[in-house]
């Protein structure tokens, strides 16, 4: 569990991370997002002590990281996967790593295994891949076999397969109840990983929510119909407008409305006479809730109708 | 997930930075380095040594020295191998990001610096003990008749440059811990060693010759020879360690108060 108070983090007169509360429950993946600059790293090195908060509480398993005697044996994590020194051997660095805190060395073996890096364990770190590098810093953060474990980006760099690996790692980790904290900026993935969802945006809370709900706030659902007589569906939309109902027609006979759901729609249609080949709801999906919700906060936006 | 209360704090992080410094090839790169640079040292010093008893200006004569001594002269130059790999040790880590993984795995910031300097002061210390011995006894068929060896003398020189190295090593740890950066440390070290006591000694004014004696080269020079004026010479180990210990307490104040 990752319990976060008040946390607040300023560089100068710039505020990264603004009275950050909340809790981070195990058996759960806990997606965190935000856009680029919104203070998900800065989160993250706080819960690490590698950065010191101007204000609050950053709290794994009710006590600072620092105050752990064996902090890997706590808290796994990898935030950036080409920090370590490019000279030295993924083997080499996973030992030196469970020396710190007391691990035994042939957790090392086991871990590079897990991740499927056995091969190029004696291989120096600076001549792999960035999804190589990705899977090495995984294997350090499973090293310690922690009951909370936190991932910056981990996808970044794999493959198809190695996506799909970090997402059924992600949930068995989980699954075994462990609490599990990820950040991403692939929402698709996420939609696909995680069971709730903590958004930040220039620093502050936006939502911390079961993704389903998260889903469920989004304003773009909307119900889709479609029928053989295009006049008739727009006399529909029109009856439905005054009732804040928007209607976008997306092709002749088809028609997009949003403000409402499938029932209202039904019964108007069935009165109206109008037939209906197709009466759909269309779901939000996690990428539209999450633009609605980080609309207002996107530090480095491109300019409207920029496109490159 | 069941944590064996065993393992890890300082014993565990000096262990695990010992894996870490012998695992790049900078450390052994230094030491080699250093050999290189101590074998040839010894030898100029014991050709000089030779020529100067032989040539016909009896003012420059040394007569016999002791074998150990030679070490002393030619340390002068490979320390700055030795202040290469200490130097690393910390650098090379900010260097390339690793400082927030080492800092993961050692989250106090006093426990990491120590296990640091505790690689630092070992591998500077045994290294130096090594190169003066090997330097010195290199020396010894090319100084012939004008070296002199005593056993009891002889280990006393050598380890008097293993002690010297060792706190070299120490005040190194502190400036990288301190500058963060490979190039500053190392700029820093060549001054503080070479530049400004040479500059302050030429200076012909009396206390600023005097305040020389008290840096940190020139106290470690003045107790491995034996040789000093402005304190007993013994006190010179202790002005260096002073030097090192305040360069690892300003260190530690940096990587305190400073985010990773």
């Amino acid at each position: 569990m990752i319990t976060l108070d008040g946390l607040t983090k300023r560089y100068g007169d710039r505020t990264a991370v603004r009275d950050l509360s909340l809790t981070i429950e195990p058996g759960l993946v806990t997606g965190f997002l935000g856009p680029n600059g919104a203070g998900k790293s800065t989160t993250m090195r706080m819960i690490l002590g590698l950065d010191r908060p101007t204000a609050g509480t950053a709290l794994v398993g009710g006590r600072p990281y620092a105050a752990y005697r064996h902090p890997l044996r706590q808290v796994g994590a990898l935030l950036d996967a080409k920090a370590l020194h490019p000279g030295r051997s993924a083997r080499r660095h996973l030992l030196a790593m469970a020396h710190s805190n007391g691990i035994p060395a042939s957790r090392v073996d086991e871990v590079l295994g897990v991740v499927g890096l056995p091969d190029v364990a004696g291989k120096r770190a600076g001549t792999f891949s960035l999804g190589m590098g990705q899977r090495l810093g995984i294997a350090g953060a499973l090293l310690g076999d922690p009951p909370v474990l936190m991932f910056d980006e981990p996808v970044n760099g794999l493959d198809p397969d190695g996506v799909r690996w970090v997402r059924e790692l992600m949930r068995s980790l989980a699954a075994e109840g462990r609490t599990v904290f990820v950040s991403s900026h692939l929402m698709s993935e996420m939609e696909l990983t995680a069971d709730r969802l903590v958004v930040i945006g220039k620093g502050r809370l936006l939502a911390d929510a079961p993704i389903a709900e998260v889903l469920a706030g989004s304003s773009r659902h909307r119900v889709r119909i479609r029928g053989p007589r295009p006049e008739g569906l727009r006399r529909l939309a029109a009856e439905l407008a005054p009732h804040g109902v928007a209607a976008e027609e997306v092709a002749p006979g088809e028609l997009l409305l949003s403000g409402t759901t499938v029932d209202p729609v039904g019964d108007l249609a069935f009165r109206l006479g109008v037939p209906l080949y197709e009466l759909s709801p269309q779901d939000a999906t996690l990428e539209q809730a999450y633009m609605e919700l980080t609309a207002g906060s996107v530090e480095y936006a491109a300019p409207q109708g920029a496109d490159r | 997930m069941t944590a064996v209360p065993a393992g890890g704090g300082m014993p565990g992080a000096v262990r695990s930075e010992w894996t870490k410094a012998w695992s790049v090839r900078g450390t052994w790169w230094s030491l080699v380095g250093a050999g290189v640079l101590m074998g040839a040292a010894c030898l100029q010093l014991a050709i000089f040594t030779v020529n100067a008893n032989g040539n016909d200006d009896p003012a420059d004569d040394r007569g016999v020295v002791a074998l150990g001594t030679i070490a002393f002269g030619a340390v002068d130059l490979a320390q700055f191998a030795i202040i290469g790999l200490a130097m690393l040790l910390i650098t090379s880590e900010y260097t390339s990001g690793a400082i927030r993984t080492t800092l993961q795995w050692i989250p106090r910031r006093g426990t990491m610096l120590l296990a640091k300097t505790a690689v630092a002061a070992a591998v500077g210390a045994v290294a130096g003990t090594l190169l003066a011995a090997g330097g010195s006894l290199a020396a010894a068929p090319l100084l012939g008749r004008w070296g002199e060896f005593a056993l009891g003398t002889w280990l006393g020189d050598v380890l008097a440059v293993g002690a010297y190295l060792g706190l070299i090593s120490v005040f190194t740890l502190g400036l990288g811990a301190m500058l963060r950066s490979s190039v500053g440390t190392l700029i820093v070290a060549f001054l503080i060693l070479m530049v400004i006591p040479a500059t302050l000694q030429a200076s012909d004014i009396e206390a600023v010759e005097r305040a020389a004696k008290f840096l940190p080269g020139v106290a470690g020079t003045s107790f491995m020879r034996g040789e000093a004026e402005a304190y007993p010479a013994p006190l010179g180990l202790l002005i260096l360690a002073a030097w090192a210990v305040a360069a690892v307490a300003a260190g530690y104040q940096v990587l305190r108060r400073r985010d990773a």
